[in-house]
This record gives C-alpha cells, sequence and structure tokens, in this order.
C-alpha cells in the first residue's frame, strides 16, 4: 500500500518526466479514476509552466565591466601574493642553510639528524629559482650530507649521515618557522617533540649570528 | 543537463575549450572571455538561490575565482559551463549552509527589487498590448517574490529543477542529499508556490 508520501512523490515524478513509461502508464491510469489527484496534477503542471516562464535563466549582472576587472584584479593579486609566499619560503631555506654552515650547529647535529633523517623537506620556487643549493659544509667529518633534488617534485630533500642516533626522549618530530613581520631573515625555529613540547629555540642575535635559546 | 548547454557557436567566436586551455597557460583575456560569456548565467542562478543582489554579484564573482585557481585541475572531461555551474552552486550552497548556522534563516529582510532584463528569455515574445504586458509583468513580480519566501533548501531544489532542468540525481548530488528528500522538498515547494501564487495561476494571464 502506498503511503501518502509515496503518492506525492509520484505526482512530481511525473510532472517532472522521472517515470519509466510504465509507471507513467499507471500514474495516468489512477489520473483518469481520481479526479481531486487530475486537479492537483493539472495545477502543479501549470505552476511549472509559469516558474519556467517567469524565472530569467540569465540576468544582468550589474557593473558587468566592473565584474570582470574586479575579477582580474584578484586574481593578479593572489599571483602576487603566491609570489611573496614563494620568496619568504625561499628566503627561509636560504637561512637554514647558511645556518647549516655555522660551527655552533655541530652540538645540535644529533637533533638535526631527526628531522632530516625523516625526510626534510623544502619546496623550492621553480620560477625564481633562488633557493639553488650550491654546496654544503658540514663541522664533523665523520657527517656526510646528501642533497636531492627534483624539479618535477619541486622539492629538495637533504640526508645527513653520520649523526649519532638521537635519544628517545628527545625525538623532534617536527619544526616550526617564526619569521619578523619587517624582515623574513630574522627567524626564529621551535622544534618541538611528538607531545609538542619544544626541544631546542634557535634565533638570530643582534648581530645576525644564530642562537641556540632552549 | 540544461546546464551543459551554452558554448560558443558563433564561428567567430573562439570555442570553450580553446578558452579553457588558454586560461590554463595563465592568459587571464581569455578567462575574461568566459566570465562574459557565462556571468550572466551564473548571475542568475546565485541570484535566483539567495534573493540578494549585493550578495548574489560578491558569489558569483567568488565562484570565477574558484574556478580559475581550479582550472588547472580541470580536465575538460566536462563542458566547461557544467564544471562552472557545479562551482558556482557549491559556493552559494556553503553560503546558504554558513547564514543558517548563524541563524540568519530567510533573507527577506534584505531583498532587493532586481527584476529581468528587457530582452531577456523571460521578456514576453512578440508584441502584447500594454495591459497584458503590464500583467505579464506583474506575474514575473509575484513568482519572484514568491520563490524569495520559500526555504533556502526549498528554493535550491525548484531553481535547479525548473531553470537548470537538472535531474533528480543530478539535484541529489548537488544538494548532498538523498532522492527522497528531493522529491519532497520538490513536492512541498511546489505546494507553498502553489498556497502563495493561487490567485495567479487561476486566472492565468
Amino acid at each position: 500500500m502506498k503511503t501518502p508520501s509515496d503518492e506525492n512523490h509520484d505526482l512530481i515524478r511525473w510532472l517532472d518526466g522521472e517515470m519509466t513509461a510504465d509507471e507513467r502508464r499507471t500514474f495516468e491510469a489512477t489520473l483518469q479514476n481520481d479526479p481531486e489527484l487530475a486537479a492537483e496534477a493539472e495545477s502543479m503542471r501549470q505552476l511549472s509552466e509559469s516558474l519556467k516562464t517567469h524565472l530569467p535563466a540569465e540576468m544582468p549582472v550589474p557593473h558587468a565591466d566592473f565584474f570582470n576587472s574586479q575579477i582580474q584584479v584578484r586574481i593578479a593579486q593572489m599571483d602576487l601574493d603566491e609570489a611573496r609566499e614563494r620568496e619568504k619560503a625561499a628566503a627561509s631555506t636560504a637561512s637554514w642553510f647558511s645556518w647549516l654552515r655555522m660551527p655552533w650547529l655541530a652540538g645540535a647535529a644529533a637533533a638535526a639528524a631527526a628531522f632530516a633523517i625523516a625526510g626534510l623537506v623544502w619546496t623550492q620556487n621553480s620560477s625564481s629559482g633562488t633557493s639553488t643549493i650550491a654546496s654544503t659544509y658540514t663541522p664533523n667529518p665523520a657527517v656526510h650530507a646528501q642533497v636531492f633534488h627534483s624539479s618535477d617534485a619541486q622539492a629538495t630533500v637533504l640526508m645527513l649521515d653520520g649523526l649519532e642516533p638521537v635519544p628517545a626522549e628527545k625525538k623532534i618530530v617536527g619544526f616550526r618557522v617564526h619569521r619578523a613581520e619587517s624582515d623574513a631573515e630574522l627567524a626564529t625555529t621551535t622544534l618541538f617533540d611528538e607531545n609538542g613540547a619544544v626541544l631546542a629555540v634557535v634565533a638570530m642575535n643582534a648581530k645576525g649570528q644564530p642562537t641556540l635559546l632552549q | 543537463m540544461s546546464a551543459a548547454a551554452p558554448a560558443a557557436t558563433d564561428p567567430v567566436e573562439p570555442l570553450d575549450v580553446d578558452l579553457v586551455k588558454r586560461s590554463q597557460a595563465g592568459d587571464t583575456r581569455a578567462f575574461d572571455l568566459l566570465v562574459t560569456r557565462y556571468r550572466s548565467r551564473i548571475y542568475a542562478m546565485t541570484y535566483h538561490l539567495i534573493q540578494n543582489e549585493t550578495e548574489a554579484w560578491d558569489l558569483a564573482q567568488e565562484a570565477f575565482i574558484k574556478a580559475w585557481r581550479a582550472l588547472p585541475n580541470f580536465k575538460l572531461d566536462a563542458a566547461f559551463y557544467t564544471w562552472l555551474y557545479r562551482i558556482a552552486h557549491n559556493v552559494t550552497y556553503d553560503w546558504l549552509r554558513k547564514k543558517k548556522i548563524q541563524g540568519d534563516g530567510e533573507f527577506d529582510d534584505e531583498r532587493t527589487e532586481h527584476r529581468a532584463m528587457p530582452g531577456s528569455r523571460t521578456a514576453p515574445q512578440g508584441f502584447d498590448a500594454p495591459d497584458r504586458a503590464m500583467k505579464r509583468q506583474e506575474l514575473g513580480c509575484r513568482i519572484q517574490d514568491a520563490i524569495a519566501r520559500l526555504s533556502p533548501d526549498h528554493r535550491q531544489a525548484i531553481v535547479l529543477r525548473e531553470i537548470e532542468g537538472l535531474s533528480y540525481e543530478e539535484i541529489a548530488e548537488m544538494m548532498k542529499c538523498s532522492l527522497g528528500t528531493v522529491m519532497s522538498r520538490l513536492f512541498y515547494a511546489r505546494k507553498k508556490l502553489q498556497e502563495m501564487l493561487k490567485d495567479t495561476y487561476e486566472n492565468p494571464v
């Protein structure tokens, strides 16, 4: 037995041409014997026609030229913002590599190993090409640095071999770089463990030298 | 789906597929031509769904911006307009959903008096007598007002079905609901419109 909901659905499926041929024949036979349903169907059919006639599928866009020009402006702005982000990322990468040359890093080399082995990836700006790595230097001769670059992936991976294992309690799972708003070079880097606890903070001092804060 | 319909048919006009490929290569002028070609349809859709001229304008623009950003991933496996239409609908749907969460409910208070342009598809064909033309215009206004008074879900179902001609399955996909819900929404939306337009369709122009 059909519920009122089923009957309602039949009515609009008939109206919208969503019935199979058999369903349609059956429903139209029902309409013949049910004047009330037939009147309802006719009323809905008229309504549907009115809607199709009076609701425009196209409407003039107010200030159409401005509409287009604003889209162009926003696209240009997005391109500019993305270029700036890439430059910032490249500047950040350059900072990290320059820091790798500093003798102070020997003490923190073990910490660096953890995220190097985990696959530390610097994205590169392929269009500006500002983050090319010309050479690497490790203060400890037992440590060997290798750089892998993929143009397709737009990424560079730095591997450090020969470092001592990092104690389990010092396991670094990630790092976060905070840049000063006024100067992208003025960055503070925080290394943290899996609980989010800070293990080390590295920053530039007033002389522009990297300093281990914690 | 009628949303898939228009593309340049004038031999002088560049085809959608050519404009899309140029846009994907970063040609913003080609994208500008696509905006010009489809802005009236996208704006009509956003306007019908939210019934507010300013918001509809912003949402239509947002749809084109999102389309520009997504263009590199568009594989040309569907008509550009179909793809664009889905983006525009999603943008509007999200806006409506946020409005609903914020408890703004209906938008009647914000409604503007935007009407169809003369000469658009809805304009009377041929030459009507002045009184007949006026009645037609009045009927169009009454229908617009009635649509505006529907709930957002009912309004969406009606717009997608009656104006865009989407199938039930396409509507269900767009509105992220079941076929049964689509049918219920269409039924109750029509019942409400019937009630609101009772005088009108009992005495058609």
